[in-house]
């Protein structure tokens, strides 16, 4: 025990005398990195500090609120000169980071929601890509027959997706929705959706011709679902959001069911965090970046017309 | 010598590992940053007072995570509903409590085994908090007086550290200075001899594990008032955590036994290490691969000394 403490302590002294002087130091505290999302936006953000020369301290909060605040507090204590949130919780964590803002520790957000205590949010606008693929998937049902719908509420993004697809569904009243599950947990998540969409798939059996899901893990989950009753591509349509590398494959997949997804940036996000702090740090008002408490991005309706081949992207 | 050593060998490792921190990550030592971690480190240090004396008393409380996270619920659900926060926090510790008493009942009067006993109501915890948020959390509209309870200080001590103080104040008045502390460790230590003596050990095993439940309650309400927020896995990470804190405390000042220095030991290395690893700018993993190696060389110390306990040395 006291020889592992002292090969800790070791490795902390070597450590401390390894960094970079006078380089930016930036600490990116991820909400849970074993979300795709999440690791995609961080680990972008961080390869593009370290391209800059920054010292980069990468924290992972593994799906807790109470050590993302305390994460936070810990990169104040380091004297941390920006900190970048990648999916955070800037409510929960307002005490936190009101301590920051204190220290004039600039604070950029991506898809985390708006915070007084923080310059602005790295974001797609949600309203926009829900309409994007709602629309897109009315479309390719000639706004007529049977949906069944995969939620989450629990996410600021999904819910929008979701209350816009609602909206949708109310102005075209020629597709209905016959079944719909409710996401709750986060951390079993996929048990959750594959028992509530089995559920209705099986209970709705040839009666949907689309399935629409509120993110892209919950259309694999779908789609495994929908292969193992036998249907195949085209029969049912099925949409995410989020666009990796997975939702492509299975798009190109003859196989799957995976229609389409609107591909988040979530790499080119992280790395537009880096450089807004960059120019932050440099003395560029925030209001030269831009205006109010959100930067917007681009996301990309991705279908077997535009999908990238396997390790490209659509943008 | 040897025995003082052995006695006090993992508080001088500490002591060490803190040293080291102090000399390579800048800021470590700063009064400011060690009352952060003390601060960081009361909620863990509750949740794992509680589990100490339910192990205490021969009971393993494998609930405390989710039990301290239906306490925040029904805590919350009842400020948003428009309740008296002091009514809301008072109902949110009679649940936790209710969680304890089911828990003793099984173990005292239906001979479940604790593990398995704490476990059910552990998961039947958070059934009943995801029946209540429905997956999402309560963010933002607490009252500041609830929220002053967490985020408060009396003069420089943060109140979360005040009331861990008192805590265990209480706690070790009960197990050094009262008989009923006296038959909680006789309890737990040697069962059929305490029968003998004519305690009533099934009693002893229930108040052990209604005592864990009352400071995983405490923990749920504190972190509820820190973070001004609750959601349905807001404790639940700190299960582990709080076993790996009351394990390395098992390793010293009374080795092989729960003791509630220990613990506090325990806890405050863990939470050393996280601030201390992020001031030196080491990422995530090589936290949690800290974290596991020294969770396996205290379990490693402690089956060592139990065995020695209980064969003499014998292998």
């Amino acid at each position: 025990m006291r020889r592992l403490l002292v090969l800790v302590a070791a490795a902390a002294v070597w450590a401390g005398g390894n960094t970079p002087a006078m380089a930016v130091k930036l600490g990116i505290v991820a909400f849970q990195m074993s979300a795709e999302t999440h690791a995609r936006t961080a680990n972008a953000a961080k390869a593009a500090a370290e391209d800059k020369g920054w010292e980069v301290t990468l924290l992972n909060s593994a799906g807790s609120v109470p050590d993302h605040a305390a994460q936070i507090e810990n990169l104040v204590q380091k004297g941390v000169d920006a900190i970048l949130l990648a999916m955070g919780k800037p409510l929960q964590a307002e005490a936190q980071l009101a301590a920051a803002k204190a220290k004039k520790i600039p604070v950029v957000t991506v898809m985390s929601g708006t915070s007084p205590h923080t310059l602005f949010d790295v974001t797609v606008n949600e309203f926009e890509v829900g309409a994007k693929i709602g629309v897109y998937l009315l479309g390719l049902l000639d706004y007529k027959g049977n949906i069944l719908m995969s939620r989450y509420e629990g996410h600021g993004g999904t819910k929008i997706r979701g209350r816009v697809m609602d909206i949708i569904l109310e102005e075209n009243s020629g597709v209905k929705v016959l079944g719909s599950h409710a996401m709750a947990r986060t951390q079993s998540w996929r048990e959750d959706v594959k028992a509530g969409m089995e559920a209705l798939v099986l209970r709705h059996a040839g009666k949907f011709q689309a399935v629409w899901a509120s993110f892209d893990g919950q259309a694999f989950v779908i789609d495994d679902i929908l292969q193992a009753q036998g249907l195949k591509k085209g029969q049912v349509y099925l949409t995410g959001v989020d666009g990796g590398q997975e939702a492509f494959r299975r798009i190109r997949d003859p196989s799957s069911l995976m229609t389409a997804t609107v591909a988040i940036p979530f790499e080119l996000m992280g790395e537009a965090a880096v450089d807004a702090l960059d120019d932050v740090l440099a003395g560029t008002p925030k209001s030269d970046i831009t205006p109010g408490p959100y930067l917007f991005m681009d996301a990309v309706l991705v279908d077997a017309n535009n999908v990238p081949a396997e390790g490209e992207w659509p943008w | 010598m040897k025995q003082r050593l052995r006695d006090w060998g993992t508080v001088l490792a500490a002591v060490a590992l803190l040293a080291a921190l102090a000399l390579a990550a800048p800021g470590f030592a700063a009064p400011g940053n060690l009352l952060v971690i003390v601060k960081q480190a009361s909620f863990l240090a509750i949740l794992a007072t509680g589990f100490t004396l339910a192990l205490v008393a021969g009971e393993l409380d494998l609930s405390v995570g989710q039990v301290a996270t239906l306490a925040s619920v029904v805590c919350a659900a009842l400020v948003f509903a428009g309740i008296a926060w002091p009514l809301a926090l008072l109902a949110g510790f009679l649940a936790a409590l209710t969680c304890g008493l089911v828990s003793g009942l099984c173990v005292t009067r239906l001979a479940i085994p604790s593990l398995i006993a704490t476990l059910a109501v552990g998961a039947i915890a958070t059934g009943v908090a995801f029946l209540i948020t429905g997956g999402i959390a309560y963010v933002g509209r607490f009252p500041p007086g609830l929220v002053q309870l967490g985020r408060g200080s009396l003069g420089p001590l943060p109140l979360p550290v005040l009331w861990l103080v008192l805590l265990l104040a209480a706690a070790a008045f009960l197990l050094k200075r009262t008989r009923t502390g006296a038959a909680l460790l006789a309890s737990g230590e040697a069962p059929d001899a305490a029968r003998l003596a004519g305690i009533d050990v099934a009693r002893m095993k229930l108040l052990g594990l209604l005592l864990a439940a009352a400071c995983a309650g405490l923990c749920g309400l504190l972190l509820t008032a820190a973070l001004a927020s609750s959601s349905p896995t807001i404790a639940n990470e700190l299960l582990m955590r709080s076993i790996a804190a009351v394990l390395l405390g098992m390793t010293t000042i009374e080795p092989g036994r729960p003791n509630l220095a220990g613990t506090l030991v325990g806890v405050l290395v863990i939470q050393s290490l996280a601030n201390g690893l992020t001031l030196l700018g080491l990422p995530y993993y090589v936290q949690d691969i800290a974290l596991g190696l020294i969770m396996l060389a205290s379990v490693g110390f402690s089956a060592r000394l139990l065995q020695e306990a209980a064969f003499g040395g014998a292998r």
